[in-house]
């Protein structure tokens, strides 16, 4: 050790002499270096450091001052950092322990939900109003209770299931289920990427992407939650949506969570989308940015909130013209459009790999399981395997759910006789609505919202009759809402809206209390929504169902409404 | 739909044909017996004590360093790759760059961690399995082709134990009372959902299990959810806005994260378990409140999880409770991972540290766990409950729990709770309790750094270097034990592991087979790392193998072995 530190004195003297040096950095520099030589020699594999740099002094000495002034830098740069956060919190007010004490004394938080008795009074009937399906699962014909009990009734027509094909209840699915229970268990106990996939969800993504003509598909836990997962898992800061102004909530939480710049097109208006993809385009030529944004125009199949159906071919046009990725939801549409069922696509004759991007679907709804996925190429499903947060990190779904979903599939794939029966029944469902209406005032009072193929029928009052009875319109309803929820209120009611809500429900109880039917409001929330929306009523249609039956309930539903509307 | 076996697919996964297994043999393998009551162990209450700050030994430092020269080189390989590739194979790289105008899914940058190091490792992950995942796997082998590129079946299986499965009870079974009933329940109710709670999905199903959670955990009222992730993914928006401020424990799950940033809610986040950070955050956020308006909070809410799912630590409960009461600040606990697995009777961490439910404000869970059914539960008082089923987007819009899973839970539950089978429920909560301590005891004597508490059944083994753990998963699959790997981003970056997931489904004598073969496999990658800092007595352990099956059964029951 003592020859060691006997050479780098000498070594820090080897420093050319064609230069001059002042020699008090000759003698500090040496005495670091003697410093460091010792402490380094202590830890092991240090002297490999040592030797490493002698020599590096010998070839360059100037290299290695800067080096040492660098890592000196470096070394004062990291120290430095606590005191500049430090400063940059300057705006901390400089309180005393007792100020704080006190700050902390006076602090009344909120409580942890809107406990006013007020808004409860307002709002809390809805919860008397959930019904409760008793004695067996939910079919065309039911046992419902409500108000804890306090209402029951038996045999009632069920027009309120989104389980619109009945296949989930023929003996050969239920075989199927209770022969997977008896092999797997129920739960699948771990998500995808541990063991929680097993051959039946894999087998069922096989079958999804044969039946609906796509590279791959991905199941999901719960439809509700693939939207937002999906969409945030290809998006990033500056990346763009452009979105239909009718989505459902779902999509407006994926819209807030994929941190794009979003922008929406009137509903289904082509020619506004059409103006705004060439807008939105000439700004990114502008920019030049350094690499194309990834661009989406979202919609959905059937929509959640009005039964309308997005006009596929010439989203399609614009999506290739513009060069946009289409993202359609089909929670409703698959299983329900198109001569198979195979959604949007089929019903306007498209092949959907050549027409969609990304789809959503949902398997509680027409197929009547569980669970969601999507479906695309393959690279999206292999991202989506990666960075989507909802299939990571959720367990898989039970193997029941996938192996009937599975078990459904193919029996649609062979027998197309419950789809058609559907589209049937929807047109009666339309038909029997809209007959007749010249000769009376239901016109009047409400608008059919929904495409005559949806097997859902959103009735909403018309905006005179709103105006007329509950002195406020769609505008005023929205604007006030978003304003409460921009002030962050806890308190977000809006009165007149409440009182057509009641309005709705009343009609929905008349149709159960006289007619042992049951349709239902479409529960959203304004507190939620971020789009402008109003209550409506929703009637669908499942293919257990018989025609007269059917035809008849509808004509009792408008009975109703009518008398109802015109005696307000 | 006729068998089309000869026409497969070779890159499919295969659809298994269940073996014909005598009933005995298959509840055996989804059940262990218990081979003797000494391997039980009944948990004690903490009785409200708070528990000491866990103590994490660390490695040696050249460990660390070869981690980190382990990483640097996958890096540096990637980025080389990467580069030549890129101009010397574009046929490999079309779907990351852009096309016909388009962006790319993803760029080669946001892929590289994905493409350079997470698929060199991919035939650790999402194996395929069938059947029940009880004490036994099925895993479904496959044949790994370019690197991972593809895989292919040829249609055999390995049975392989089971430390991977979330089985904490062993209720993942398809012979008794469970699958008895989730069968009756198909017949009775079939499995379509109908369609969100409010309008129609809601049947008395719903209304037992919900009654029967509440009480189990010891609050008014519960709600069911169709999804864990989703449970909390859309809880938060229901009461909080960019006026409230949620504090968070740094390892929260993802599901509370996404939940919380659809809330709009400010976050700050405190370091893992560190109470004494946790209160100066508290008090510093009351006094500063909201950025830039100075405004206080309208309300202050801490999430944590109960049981850490990577770490294995419990939340220090007694304290969370002190701090929330002394600074008036309302506290979530996500028990996805305790509920069931801990406690004297297996209602989650207010069991085990003995303190009042209601003093939590809101608790969460899931039922994917312990309860081999699948979905997530909110517990809280009644009127809470009450606005939350107004304010809740879930149950307005998503699909409801079907009823067989209803019916799993509503039958594991009372086995556990004791209303059906008396003795059942016990016994499978004192084996969860034995065989959690006895592996995570026998693992630390034989000389591995293993985090967490006592009586976590979530036990993280550590292997620092990102090469072992592919080594590790590989050898494990070799030995017929089924293992999970964790690597950065869900750990930090150094600190890769493997946890094993106890159940009550395993018996002493396959924890000892586990043992005897990590020991080995230990010795191999050179991870008998234990320094002793976490050791009861502060030595160095290094156990003979046998001397550890020996001596640990009996030892494991006694809290002084156990310094957290
Ligand atoms: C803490 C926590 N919360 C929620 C979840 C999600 O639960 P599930 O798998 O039922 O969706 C998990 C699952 O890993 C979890 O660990």
């Amino acid at each position: 050790m003592n020859t060691a530190t006997n050479d780098t004195i000498t070594g820090a003297s080897v420093l050319p002499t064609s230069i001059p040096i002042p020699s008090f950095i000759v003698t500090t520099y040496s005495y670091i270096w003697y410093c460091f030589n010792v402490l380094l020699i202590k830890v092991p594999g240090g002297h490999y450091v040592v030797d490493y740099v002698k020599k590096s002094i010998n070839d360059d000495p100037y290299r290695t001052m800067i080096e040492i002034s660098l890592i000196l830098y470096g070394i004062y740069y990291y120290l430095s950092k606590p005191q500049k956060k430090k400063s940059l919190r300057s705006n901390k007010p400089d309180l005393s322990e007792q100020e704080i004490e006190l700050l902390i004394e006076e602090w009344v938080p909120e409580p942890l939900v809107n406990d006013s008795p007020l808004d409860m009074k307002k709002q809390g009937w809805r919860l008397e109003k959930i019904p409760i399906v008793l004695d067996g699962g939910i079919r065309s014909h039911i046992k419902v209770s409500r108000n804890n009990d306090n209402e029951i009734y038996d045999n009632v027509l069920n027009l309120s299931s989104n389980n619109f094909l009945n296949i989930c209840n023929s003996e050969r699915v239920i075989n199927k289920v209770k022969e997977t229970i008896k092999n797997y268990g129920v739960g699948a106990c771990g998500p995808a990427g541990f063991y929680g996939n097993q051959d039946v969800h894999y087998n069922l993504e096989y079958t999804l992407s044969r039946f609906f003509g796509t590279e791959s598909a991905v199941l999901y836990g719960q439809d509700f939650c693939v939207a937002p997962s999906v969409l945030s898992a290809f998006t990033k800061r500056g990346d763009v949506i452009v979105a239909d102004d009718q989505i459902s909530l779902s999509i407006q939480n994926a819209l807030q969570l994929s941190r794009s710049t979003v922008y929406y097109f009137e509903h289904n208006n082509m020619e506004s989308l059409d103006k705004l993809l060439s807008e939105l385009n000439a700004a990114e030529a502008r920019e030049n940015l350094p690499a194309i944004p990834r661009k989406f125009i979202v919609t959905e199949g059937i929509f959640h909130n009005s039964g309308d159906i997005a006009p596929l071919p010439d989203l399609v046009k614009l999506k290739l013209k513009h060069k946009f990725r289409l993202f359609v939801d089909e929670t409703f549409s698959i299983g329900v459009l198109g001569s198979h069922g195979r959604g949007l696509p089929e019903y306007f004759g498209l092949k959907r790999a050549d027409s969609i991007d990304v789809t959503i679907g949902s398997m509680a709804t027409a197929f009547g399981s569980s669970g969601g996925f999507t479906l695309g190429d393959h690279v999206m499903a292999y991202h989506q395997r990666i960075g989507s947060n909802a299939y990571c990190f959720s367990a898989s779904l039970p193997a029941y759910t996938v192996a009937s979903a599975s078990e459904i599939i193919d029996i649609m794939e062979n027998d197309n006789s419950e789809v058609t029966k559907l589209h049937r029944l929807s047109e009666i469902l339309h038909n029997t609505m809209t007959s007749d209406n010249e000769n009376n005032d239901l016109n009047k009072y409400v608008v059919i919202k929904s495409h005559k193929d949806s097997p859902v029928l959103h009735l909403e009052l018309t905006a005179q009759f709103r105006y007329n009875k509950f002195h406020y319109t769609k505008d005023e309803l929205y604007d006030t809402v978003s304003n409460l929820q921009k002030k962050c209120s806890s308190h977000i009611i809006f009165d007149p809206y409440e009182n057509e809500e009641k309005f709705l429900q009343a009609i929905v109880d008349e149709v159960l209390t006289k007619y042992n039917i049951l349709i239902t409001r479409n529960t959203f929330l304004v507190k939620h929504e971020t789009l402008p929306i109003v209550p409506s009523l929703k009637i669908s249609c499942t293919s257990e169902i018989s025609e007269e039956e059917l035809s008849h309930a509808v004509k009792q539903i408008k009975e109703t409404i009518l008398r109802l509307c015109s005696s307000l | 739909m006729p068998f089309k076996e000869d026409k497969r697919d070779p890159t499919h996964v295969p659809l298994i044909t269940p073996p014909n297994l005598p009933i005995e043999i298959k509840r055996e393998n989804e059940f262990g017996t218990l081979t003797s009551k000494t391997y039980l162990h009944q948990v004690k209450s903490f009785e409200g004590k708070e528990i000491p700050d866990p103590v994490i030994d660390t490695p040696p430092y050249y460990i660390s360093i070869i981690t980190y020269v382990n990483y640097l080189i996958l890096i540096i390989f990637g980025h080389v790759h990467d580069f030549l590739g890129i101009r010397f194979q574009k046929n490999k790289y079309t779907d990351l760059i852009e096309k016909d105008g388009m962006a790319p899914w993803y760029s080669v940058l946001e892929s590289f961690y994905v493409r350079r190091l997470k698929k060199r490792i991919d035939d650790c992950f999402s194996r395929p399995a069938t059947g029940v995942p009880g004490r036994f796997i099925t895993c479904i082998n496959r044949v790994s082709h370019k690197f991972n590129e593809y895989f292919t079946y040829p249609g055999t299986t390995r049975m392989c134990l089971n430390l991977s499965s979330y089985n904490y009870l062993g209720f993942a079974q398809s012979e008794g009372k469970c699958t008895d009933y989730a069968i009756k329940t198909v017949e009775k109710y079939g499995i379509n959902p109908g369609g969100p709670r409010t309008q129609i999905g809601t049947t008395d199903l719903h209304r037992e299990a919900e009654r029967l959670i509440a009480r189990f955990v010891g609050k008014e009222d519960a709600m069911l959810f169709s999804m864990g992730y989703g449970t909390n993914a859309n809880f938060f928006n229901a009461f909080l806005d960019s006026k409230c401020l949620i504090i968070s424990d740094e390892l929260n799950h993802t599901s509370i994260r996404t939940g919380v940033r659809l809330s709009g809610a400010t976050v700050r986040v405190f370091k893992h378990g560190d109470m004494k950070g946790l209160e100066k955050l508290i008090r510093e956020q009351i006094v500063l409140g909201q950025p830039k308006t100075n405004r206080p909070w309208k309300k202050i809410l801490i999430c944590v999880e109960g049981l850490f799912s990577m770490e294995g630590t419990l939340c220090n409960l007694p304290k969370l409770i002190e701090l929330k009461k002394k600074y008036k600040c309302y506290l979530y606990v996500d028990e996805a991972h305790s509920i069931g697995a801990i406690g004297p009777n297996g209602r989650g961490v207010c069991d085990l540290f003995g303190v009042d439910p209601n003093d939590i404000d809101i608790l969460m869970g899931t039922l994917t766990k312990s309860f081999g059914a699948a979905g997530g539960y909110i517990a809280c008082d009644k009127w809470i409950i009450d606005r939350l089923r107004l304010d809740l987007t879930t149950p307005n819009y998503a699909e409801p729990m079907p009823a067989p899973v209803l019916a799993q839970i509503i039958s594991s539950l009372k086995i556990i709770i004791g209303d059906i089978n008396p003795g059942e429920g016990q016994e499978r909560l004192q084996r969860i309790a034995f065989n959690s301590r006895y592996l995570r005891l026998g693992l630390q004597r034989l000389g591995f750094i293993v985090y967490g508490n006592a009586d976590s059944p979530v036990i993280p083994m550590l292997l620092y270097c990102p090469s072992k753990m592919p080594a590790f998963s590989r050898i494990m699959l070799q030995r017929n034990i089924a293992v999970v790997i964790v690597a950065y981003p869900a750990t930090p970056l150094i600190e890769s592991r493997v946890r094993f997931c106890m159940s009550a489904s395993l018996t002493k004598e396959d924890i000892d087979y586990v043992l005897r073969h990590v020991n080995e496999v230990g010795e191999m990658l050179n991870l008998k790392l234990n320094s002793g800092k976490s050791s009861w007595d502060g030595k160095v352990q290094r156990w003979d193998i046998e001397e550890v099956i020996k001596r640990t059964p009996e030892d494991c029951k006694d809290d002084k072995y156990f310094v957290c």
